[in-house]
């Protein structure tokens, strides 16, 4: 089953959801960059001050978190939230994916 | 020789390329610009599916993003392009800058299969000119982040 990218608003009075369904739109997506032997660190570094605003210290740990343990956390939200932030790191070149907590 | 991308005062980033390396970049941003569109797997490093193995939803990205991306590495390509004589970039330019040179990497370490980290390329005589462009542009992506970066 697939859902929409950019889900519309719940409606005020809904059905009973189903609880699994419910479980699945609630638990929040997490953004995992993964560790690549391509990408400059220098570069990774600036992606991550400049996409999310981090500070170059927390920029840094993510990045050496990325290239150490293979990957890193670096974002969470809702899946729409999540796709976005997803499409950005692939515009700027990082091996990025997605995936619910 | 001084350094090929310098932060100024007023916020630009001066730059300070030699004809050689101007019509590198012209070079390979042009086998770029014919590349995207196509799925050669040389691309690989530019798309990759958001969803692990979720073949579904992987597939509902690459309809909704995949077109998007390509159009604004294109527009990356023509900025680089129409920009290679200046000797000053605004901000925003050299952000694309940035991301048209990482790109052209990504494609470079892809047909040079590298796979470790920190690893240099086996250099064949083959693969001579890909490895050293590879190489330099390595070296002019370091030198625009490390002016860009506060």
């Amino acid at each position: 089953m697939s859902s929409p990218v950019m889900s519309s608003p719940a409606p005020l009075e809904v059905a009973e959801p189903d609880t699994d369904a419910a479980t699945e739109t609630e638990r929040p997506w997490v953004v995992i960059v993964w560790n690549d032997p391509i990408n400059l660190m220098s570069y990774v570094t600036f992606v991550f001050q400049k996409l999310f605003g981090y500070s170059k210290a927390k920029a840094t740990k993510l990045m050496l978190q990325v290239h150490h343990d293979g990957r890193a956390a670096v974002s969470s939200g809702t899946r729409s939230e999540a796709e976005r932030d997803v499409f950005r790191l692939h515009e700027h070149g990082l091996w990025a994916t997605m995936e619910q907590d | 020789m001084g350094a090929p991308f310098r932060r100024l005062r007023n916020g630009s980033v001066a730059v300070r390329l030699d004809e050689d390396e101007r019509s590198l970049l012209a070079g390979l941003l042009d086998q770029l610009r014919e590349l995207l569109g196509t799925d050669s797997p040389a691309l690989r490093r530019l798309f990759p599916p958001p969803y692990g193995d979720d073949d579904e939803r992987n597939a509902g990205y690459a309809v909704l993003a995949g077109a998007e991306l390509v159009e604004r590495r294109l527009a990356a390509i023509d900025t680089v392009l129409e920009g290679l004589e200046l000797d000053q970039l605004d901000e925003e330019q050299a952000l694309v800058w940035m991301r048209a040179l990482n790109d052209l990497r990504l494609v470079l370490g892809t047909v040079l299969d590298i796979t470790d980290d920190d690893s240099h390329p086996v250099v064949t005589e083959d693969n001579l000119a890909t490895v050293a462009a590879y190489e330099h542009l390595g070296m002019l992506l370091d030198a625009l982040v490390h002016a860009l970066t506060p």
